[in-house]
């Protein structure tokens, strides 16, 4: 018999189709799947499902459609920072790809590349490629290192080494729409079951309809091809430090060339202190303030003296057949970074030696790390933010943005933390605002830092990347009207009755 | 009902269950969470059940006592914790709590306690050894931990493991130092060989072991039973021993094969820290405790060749690498006597041995053993190698593959006998160039097994 509530009709009518182990509306897994770590209140799911195919995905969007359930798809859920496996909305059904969609379907190792299932992970494939012996590599993220590959290239993430472009890397989709049908991407798209090229090629005949399904809500993505690096005998991370805030112009300066040339294969980032440093340490001043006040400029000094870093620290990697082959280029890297009149190298044995500073050698070397997210133990109380920026890579401009906003995280009496991400043309800034969740006024403080910086950034014409949930709206907003109208069109063509994550990304 | 953890430890239980914030990495690490997805069974869900326990003076429910009792305290979590929760605090202390309010029922409490004293006294456990061998076959029918305890007792480790009728002779450099070796209670009877392995391999490069009366058991097994009592007498005596010893001069460290054993022993000052009148000790002996790999790496030794090119998948244990951060001193020791080291799947993962883990909850640590050998036996191995005997006597169970304990590779590499299962080795050539494998150290930057582009 119908109950009142569609939630309750749609888990009755999934356990039926699905089975009972496909759902649940158990309130101690609603609780843990509604937690997150943004300046909010946890946002509780309506039911939890847990679909092991695409049909089983297929049929979970049949049923959303009949009962008029909203569905929220997400893969291992380990977005810490950006809404973690909360839905953008109370109520809506967690549909869990990770927990029984995990297979790697296939590795190409004569092609280089690898097709997943959204819950195969970053430490998961490393293990496969490792079992299998094979000459491919990953691109991990700086962490966690349970996370979706799938996932994070579908939301734009980036990683390590030359494939960094983790939505670049990406070849052929499976989705289910919202309409409750099933496509395949590319060259998939050729009716017939045989598809040589799905995974290998983007310029298939038509449109290319990949980039739809990132960071929307207009279909769920069941499989994916990754394109995956043969391994370079030898690779070297390097490092160099700087001493001063303000020579981050130089440093990007540097960078450009080095990217656009390809003379370095891998992203290079240039990380601030304490951003690096949050990883080995927690606020060595939060008890004496109360986390009223940022860390004092003696206090960050007497950290950075600890660990023998500067105020930025540039990362990333050579390739080469050894050791002795790259030895050129590693001296011509130095002297163009150590032209600058300041700073100096840091050789791979002192690097190894430096906590912080394990991320960056074993993300090149293509091993997935957990370390980065020490970070977020730097205030007690469990809140983080990420803000995700992007900047032409020109120093005066990214500096220019350090500037204020380091004034705009002391104003709010929180810890500038930023790491830009370098390629050629275009740098990811990721701020990352750390804050105890647990006191009402600092979380207060972190949401009014995070719009201050949101607004600086879009009214200086640059928009976020990656984006936490509960600033989707606050970011759509920000966007001229027609580009919305065109979201909410294709959305109301490819899922008409608005059951795949309305609001997520903004789009309606 | 009184409470029966002393206020001032239920109240450092309850400050780290606080200080967990809910970032969620830990569940995808939890062995038994990413078994069957069961939020209980994960380190939040445990968390809040203890915080709960602890948090009223109404005996615990069954829900908690299930669900705690299924976490193999592998620590993972701990490891992969951002807001750095002492997970091991909170999960000693409920254990504690659930034994103290007696809530099991009696046959169960019974059998607690029966295993519990037979495991740490080695003369009842030999007994025992031999009266499961005798009804082996009518036991391994028994459900529950007595079928469980007769199936470990024919796992093919503990005949790779026993101690050797004729001992070869060890070769000896002149003393230069003399230290502990602790013996473990289980595996002074289940595995002698890997100790003799490390008095060999110790005598070889001038070390010698000096026995330090009156050792009996750490407490480590007893304090993860929730049976702190027992346990904290034990620690005591082991002090008070060891601390003796080195404070005459008599031993200059304190050197573990039993991983499992030196990670408890490492926490000593925090277990005890109500007994202020025994600080120093503690601390002495804290600070003298080493792994034998840690040890080996110091050593002049020289490799024979005999182990040149073996292929050992390499087991974290849990306790070594949770509990001691003990990652790359293992590898390090055994590639640098030509051991091509190679890693395993889901390293991060609990192999289900966990003390008497496989013992209770034998269902689980069943699925989890045979997840575990089955990556560690992918790479088509020569050997399965781990640092704690408990890991290889529960790999052993679900694979053909040979196991071995870390001292006893590296002694055989250094001039000692080959681990059975390992005669017919033939040395190679060369090893594998070491590959990139742990997160939490620099991963190596070189191999040689790259594209002919190069």
């Amino acid at each position: 018999m119908p109950s009142n509530d569609p939630i309750i009709d749609f888990a009755s009518a999934v356990a039926a189709e699905l089975g009972a182990d496909a759902i649940t509306i158990g309130d101690e897994v609603l609780d843990r799947y509604g937690e997150h770590t943004l300046p909010g209140p946890d946002v509780r799911p309506g039911a939890v499902a847990y679909p092991d195919s695409t049909a089983a995905v297929q049929t979970l969007v049949r049923l959303a459609n009949r009962f008029r359930v909203q569905l929220y798809p997400i893969s291992n859920g380990q977005n810490i920072g950006l809404g973690t496996r909360s839905p953008v909305r109370p109520g809506q059904v967690v549909v869990d790809l990770g927990r029984r969609m995990n297979r790697i379907l296939e590795v190409n190792e004569e092609l280089g590349y690898c097709v997943l299932e959204p819950g195969v992970s970053f430490r998961a494939m490393h293990d496969e490629l490792r079992r299998r012996e094979s000459r491919l590599m990953i691109s991990p993220t700086a962490g966690p290192s349970q996370g979706s590959i799938l996932a994070n290239a579908l939301d734009k993430g980036g990683g390590s080494g030359a494939y960094a472009d983790h939505f670049g890397m990406s070849c052929g989709m499976e989705v289910v729409l919202g309409n409750g049908d099933v496509i395949r991407t590319g060259d998939g798209s050729l009716a017939g079951d045989a598809h040589p090229n799905w995974h290998v090629s983007k310029y298939s005949f038509g449109p290319m309809l990949d980039g739809l399904f990132s960071q929307s809500n207009f279909g769920i993505v069941t499989r994916m091809g990754m394109w995956l690096m043969p391994r370079p005998p030898h690779i070297e991370p390097f490092f160099f430090t700087f001493p001063d805030d303000e020579d981050l112009a130089g440093i990007i300066d540097r960078i450009r060339p080095l990217k656009q040339t390809n003379f370095v294969p891998t992203l290079i980032r240039a990380t601030n202190d304490l951003y690096l440093l949050s990883s080995a340490a927690t606020h060595p001043e939060y008890a004496a303030s109360g986390g009223a006040r940022t860390l004092s400029d003696e206090g960050r000094a007497a950290l950075r003296r600890e660990y023998g870093l500067g105020a930025w620290t540039v990362s990333g990697a050579l390739y080469g057949a050894s050791r002795e082959a790259v030895e050129p280029q590693l001296e011509r890297v130095a002297r163009h970074f150590l032209a600058l009149g300041k700073g100096r190298r840091i050789p791979l044995d002192e690097a190894e030696r430096i906590g912080p500073l394990h991320i960056a050698i074993n993300s090149n070397t293509g091993v997935p790390t957990d370390s980065e997210l020490k970070m977020l133990g730097w205030r007690p109380g469990g809140g983080a933010i990420w803000l995700s920026a992007g900047s032409p890579v020109v120093g005066e401009v990214v500096n220019g943005f350090q500037r204020k906003a380091r004034r705009i995280c002391e104003d709010h009496g929180l810890e500038y933390l930023l790491s830009n991400v370098c390629g050629a043309r275009f740098a990811r800034s990721v701020h990352a605002i750390l804050y105890n969740r647990e006191d009402a006024a600092e979380t207060a403080r972190a949401d009014a830092c995070y719009r201050a910086l949101g607004e600086l950034f879009a009214s200086s014409g640059v928009f976020v990347g990656r984006a936490p949930t509960m600033y989707h709206g606050f970011h759509q907003a920000q966007r001229m009207p027609e580009f919305v109208r065109a979201c909410s069109s294709i959305k109301a063509a490819l899922d008409p009755n608005g059951v795949i994550a309305p609001g997520k990304y903004g789009i309606e | 009902m009184p409470k029966t953890i002393a206020i001032h430890r239920q109240d450092q239980v309850r400050a780290a269950a606080d200080a967990c914030v809910h970032f969620g990495f830990c569940t995808a690490v939890c062995p038994t969470y990413v078994l069957d997805g069961e939020e209980l069974d994960s380190p939040r869900g445990r968390i809040a059940l203890a915080r709960e326990m602890l948090g009223s003076d109404a005996p615990p429910s069954e829900t908690a006592v299930r669900h705690l009792d299924r976490c193999l305290s592998c620590l993972s979590c701990e490891s992969t914790c951002a807001a750095g929760v002492s997970y091991r605090d909170i999960i000693d202390g409920a254990r504690e709590r659930i034994e103290q309010s007696r809530v099991r029922p009696l046959p169960q409490r019974m059998l607690r306690s029966a295993v519990a004293r037979v495991l740490t006294s080695p003369a009842l456990l030999r007994s025992g050894l031999a009266a499961a061998r005798l009804l082996r076959g009518g036991a391994l029918r028994l459900p529950g931990p007595l079928g469980a305890m007769a199936a470990l007792s024919a796992a093919p480790a503990l005949a790779a493991l026993a101690p050797r009728p004729k001992a070869p002779p060890a070769r000896r450099a002149a003393a230069v130092r003399r230290v502990a070796l602790l013996d473990g209670c289980a595996q002074s009877v289940l595995g002698a060989e890997i100790n003799a392995a490390a008095e060999r391999l110790l005598a070889r490069a001038g070390v010698a072991v000096e026995p330090v009366a009156g050792v009996r058991c750490c407490g480590a097994l007893e304090l993860h039973m929730g049976r702190r009592r027992s346990a904290v007498r034990h620690m005591e005596q082991t002090v008070s021993r060891w601390a003796a010893a080195l404070e005459d001069g008599r031993i200059d460290a304190i050197v573990t094969t039993t991983s499992g054993c030196a990670s408890v022993i490492k926490r000593y000052d925090a277990l005890l820290s109500d007994r202020p009148g025994l600080a120093a000790r503690i601390r002495r002996v804290v600070d003298a405790v080493r792994d034998i790999t840690e040890i080996a790496q110091e050593l002049a030794l020289a490799p024979t060749g005999a182990a040149q090119g073996l292929a050992a998948s390499y087991h974290d244990a849990c306790s070594l690498k949770h509990g001691l951060k003990l990652a790359q001193a293992p590898r390090r020791a055994m590639a640098a006597l030509g051991i091509d080291v190679r890693e395993i799947g889901e390293s991060h993962l609990c192999c289900g041995s966990a003390g008497t883990y496989n013992i209770f909850e034998p269902a689980l640590a069943q699925r989890l053993g045979q997840r575990k050998a089955a990556h560690a036996a992918a790479g088509r191995p020569d050997v399965i190698a781990a640092g704690n005997m408990g890991c290889l006597v529960q790999i052993s169970r679900f694979t053909p593959v040979p196991v071995a304990h870390t001292v006893q590779l590296l002694d055989w590499a250094t001039g000692g006998p080959a681990p059975r299962g390992l005669e017919n080795f033939q040395p190679r050539a060369a090893a594998r160039a070491d590959f990139p494998a742990q997160a939490a150290m620099p991963a190596s930057t070189t191999a040689d097994n790259g594209d002919l582009l190069w």
